[in-house]
């Protein structure tokens, strides 16, 4: 058996490239994915760069744009810059394509490469298929001396940004708020500092120190990380709200001005709270993990809920099957929200501002908010993975739970009234994920149950 | 059809044609190879002003930092430059990217260790096989060094070595009217500050501009200089620089913009050497017996050595030699300097030479030995060096010869050659003698051997 570790220390998929530097991701991938994007862009054109600031982001940036210039694109490089204002950059600029550097929410020994298109949004599936086969092949269009590409730094990128957020928020009424911020020693902190500049507004950061080799803790937007530093200073540091974000800036999570950490979950309700009342009748493109409370405060504000498989890929997909003007929002129970005035991209700070204005709209505190929302407990489990037991396990589960409602999409989900559960294969991770959500109080039985059947099915290797 | 080499990677590093040849993705793996092998540590990177330059810097920066070396990117400067900054700033190694003298398609790493030296011919061999073996090191997040830039010391670092061992006082109270082209190479910028601001010189330059591509043959030969000429006659200058991209390469053109031999460049440059510190000389079998009776005249003696500079340096720090080059391709070589081929040092003495005098640069040539040389080549086809070298042995029984690179002939005051060139596929004959129908007449007996 292959060391589940070692089999995914790289992955190459739609999503793009992303590995452990060293043993998973090296240079040569970096080259040849660059040289594939070329080669799938064609030039003439600019490709909007940016990086995390992960210390390996400096040597595949220079892999990255030596396989671009070799194929005759240019290349406006921003630097260590959040993904939202990568993308944000590549419409300013008319650029043909953009790409990020960076692994988010991942620890610091991973990196990625994230690729995005003339309109700054991901890749559709079939056209991050094309990259892929075109990388695969590795006959790329190198082209001849004449024709090579330069590199141009950008440095106006960020206020560019902050230009369009404060088109569509009003950022003199969102100074009155005393705003807390775990930065997480990523690129949140470019902005929001300039925002404080700009704007007057008072975000106070902490772990705001752009930082390559150890992050104050693990980068992920969830309940348990923002309970490590941001929640604990709420009270002491009278903070109105609470956000963390994950490196490159495009999740998000929250604390409560009480000093309360909100599971990541609630995100995307919050925020289609808030849109949805003046987008009556839209729809929220939402993954099969994400919480049921979406349903019920769609169904508050007449909206209603499309259910995907999990992954950024299926989003854009099933985005691309609507009319833009048909959509309220999408999003993941990670803290990841795309709102349709961004365009449909991932970004933290944009989600932010969503809950800020919130506030500031209804005059109500956070834990006021949360407050008026049913109560939903969710739990999140996860089990090692022997990949060829998986479909009989499903089937197994599938006629044990057949009293629910059956959802195969991505693995299987069941509904019941009021509770329901979620396994699944983990993309980015050797696991199975189980998890399950109840109104009320968490449905510990049901989860003790899934993860004994998984755990079954997992262990002992059969050789 | 004739056999191109659209790209070589062998003892001498890696060059080609960039684009389908050349690509990011070897010049990386190559760059990661280098960075194995001379350690985490800092590599310091330069280039000439091809326009493939920048991207290569790319991929090579990629490969050596994902190697875990410490990038020190100095820009486009001249690969003496690149050499001796490498030398003076303790770094593990360097890299050129530069195809030298190569039209503009072509690019190549040049590879020096810690030293800034040219990797001796064992360490380049373990190189290659490190670069085959695909082994490299491959750094985690946390091993990964950063990539830095030094875009302002180096040329300082340079003109300061050269300047210690000249009387710069003394040329600059001259204001010798200058004529330049440096073929819009890596000198461009530097060669013009030198000679203008350094040197107190009365510039007239063409070709100084970098974001240019070459506007002739990159390289500085008599057949290849005709602006040049032109611009010593039209600016009235007592004397012609050219350089080829990467400014290691010298040729001169005298006040009727005559330009001399590269031979007789690399014997003034000798004569003007050995003036100042005692030591004997290292050449290549190719380069003229001007050499041989320039050093006699100082009592001191030439080495021989196969064609290429990096067999030329071996000789010379083995035997400490003080100056050294190969005349044909115009290199000078003057270790106490730094041990390359390096233009400044070669225009600083010849300024230097013009302001002891007080005489014109055609007079002090016009004094050198007069040897005539006759040079050509045809392409070159698998085992005809063999044989032509049997056949020429035979043609001259009894005489002295040279088998360390091709075959060379040493007759009485007179000499032939024959070898295959390292870089393309041409054999290569020359003759020398002290009478041009001589010359001619040895080099035409080599040509009857073909037929």
């Amino acid at each position: 058996m292959i060391p589940p570790q070692a089999a995914k220390s790289l992955r190459i998929s739609h999503v793009g490239l992303r590995g452990v530097v060293g043993s998973g991701l090296t240079a040569s991938h970096v080259l040849d994915f660059a040289a594939a994007f070329g080669t799938f862009l064609e030039p003439p054109g600019a490709v909007v760069i940016g990086r995390d600031p992960r210390a390996s982001g400096v040597m595949i940036r220079e892999g990255l744009l030596a396989g671009l210039l070799a194929c005759g694109l240019d290349a406006i490089d921003l630097g260590i810059a959040p993904t939202p204002v990568i993308q944000h950059s590549i419409r300013r600029r008319d650029a043909a394509g953009g790409v990020s550097i960076g692994a988010s929410h991942n620890s610091a020994e991973w990196n990625a490469l994230k690729f995005f298109g003339r309109d700054g949004a991901y890749l559709s599936t079939a056209e991050a298929g094309e990259l892929l086969d075109i990388y695969h092949l590795k006959k790329f269009a190198f082209v001849d001396w004449t024709r090579i590409g330069r590199v141009t730094p950008e440095d106006r990128a960020i206020d560019r940004y902050l230009d369009d957020l404060a088109a569509n928020y009003d950022f003199a009424a969102l100074r009155k708020f005393r705003v807390l911020v775990d930065c997480c020693n990523g690129t949140s902190s470019l902005i929001l500092r300039r925002a404080n500049e700009r704007f007057g507004t008072e975000f106070i950061l902490i772990n705001e120190k752009i930082e390559g080799v150890s992050f104050a803790h693990e980068p992920s937007t969830t309940r348990d990380a923002v309970a490590l530093q941001l929640a604990p200073l709420m009270k002491p540091l009278r903070a109105d709200a609470g956000f963390l974000f994950d490196v490159d800036s495009d999740r998000v999570a929250l604390a409560a001005e009480d000093g309360t950490p909100v599971s990541e979950e609630v995100v995307l309700p919050l925020i289609a709270d808030y849109l949805l009342p003046r987008a009556p009748g839209k729809l929220i493109i939402a993954n099969l993990s994400s919480t049921a409370l979406l349903e019920e405060i769609a169904a508050r504000h007449g909206g209603k809920v499309v259910r995907v498989p999990v992954g950024r890929q299926a989003a854009i997909d099933a985005l691309s099957t609507y009319r833009p003007e048909q959509i309220a929002l999408a999003g993941e129970g990670t803290g990841a929200v795309m709102m349709p005035q961004f365009r449909f991209v991932y970004d933290g700070i944009a989600s932010m501002l969503a809950v800020l204005s919130m506030l500031h709209e209804s005059g109500r505190t956070l834990s006021q908010v949360l407050g008026s929302y049913p109560k939903y407990s969710i739990l999140k489990g996860q089990v090692p993975l022997v990949t060829q037991r998986i479909p009989a396990l499903l089937m197994r589960l599938r006629e044990r739970y057949s009293n629910g409602r059956v959802n195969v999409l991505d693995g299987l989900r069941v509904d019941w009234p009021g509770r329901w559960f979620h396994v699944r294969v983990s993309q980015t991770e050797p696991i199975v994920r189980v998890i399950c959500e109840q109104r009320g109080g968490p449905p510990k039985e049901l989860f003790e149950a899934l993860l004994e059947a998984v755990g079954q099915a997992s262990w002992p290797v059969p050789w | 059809m004739p056999r191109e080499h659209l790209l070589k990677i062998g003892v001498s590093g890696i060059r080609g044609v960039v684009g389908d040849f050349l690509t990011p993705g070897l010049a990386c793996a190559f760059a990661q190879a280098f960075g194995t092998y001379v350690g985490a540590g800092r590599v310091v990177v330069g280039r000439d002003t091809r326009s493939s330059g920048e991207m290569l810097y790319h991929a090579v920066a990629c490969g050596l930092l994902s190697a875990g070396c410490e990038v020190v990117d100095i820009g486009i400067l001249p690969t003496p430059t690149i050499q001796i900054y490498v030398g003076a700033t303790r770094a593990r190694g360097g890299i050129a990217i530069t195809a030298s003298h190569n039209p503009p398609e072509y690019n190549a790493l040049k590879l020096f260790n810690s030293e800034g030296l040219f990797f001796n011919s064992y360490e380049r061999g373990e190189l290659l096989d490190l670069y085959h073996q695909s082994d490299f090191r491959r750094a985690t997040n946390a091993e990964i060094r950063r990539a830095t830039s030094d875009y302002a010391s180096a040329p300082r670092l340079h003109i300061d070595r050269v300047l210690a061992h000249v009387d710069a006082a003394r040329i600059r109270q001259r204001r010798f009217r200058v004529a330049l082209d440096a073929v819009n190479g890596a000198g461009s910028v530097m060669t013009v500050g030198f000679l203008r601001d350094t040197l107190g010189c009365d510039l007239h330059a063409i070709s100084v501009d970098p974001t240019k591509p070459f506007p002739r043959i990159a390289e500085p030969r008599p057949d290849t200089l005709g602006d040049l000429s032109n611009l010593v006659r039209s600016s009235g200058a007592e004397i012609g620089f050219a350089q080829d991209p990467d400014g290691d390469r010298l040729a001169v053109a005298d006040e009727t913009g005559h330009v001399l031999d590269n031979d007789d460049v690399l014997a003034l440059a000798v004569d003007a050497a050995l003036r100042r510190l005692p030591g004997d000389v290292v050449v290549n079998l190719m380069t003229s017996s001007v050499i041989d009776e320039v050093a006699a005249a100082h009592g001191r003696r030439v080495y021989r050595t196969p064609v290429g500079e990096a067999n030329v340096v071996e000789m010379m720090q083995a035997v400490k030699a003080v100056i050294g080059g190969e005349g044909s391709n115009g290199g000078i070589i003057f270790p106490a300097v730094h041990l390359c081929r390096d233009s400044y040092t070669g225009m600083a003495f010849l300024l230097e030479r013009m302001a002891e005098t007080g005489e014109p640069i055609s007079a002090l040539a016009a004094r050198l030995p007069r040897f005539y040389r006759k040079a050509g080549q045809v392409a070159y086809e698998h085992g005809r060096l063999g044989t032509l070298m049997q056949a020429l042995e035979e043609s001259f029984p009894g005489v002295e010869t040279d088998r360390s690179d091709g075959l060379k002939l040493i007759l009485p005051g007179a000499w032939i050659h024959v070898r295959a060139s390292n870089t393309e596929p041409l054999l290569r004959m020359a003759a020398e003698a002290r009478s041009e129908a001589e010359a001619e007449e040895l080099y035409a007996r080599v040509l009857g051997l073909f037929v």
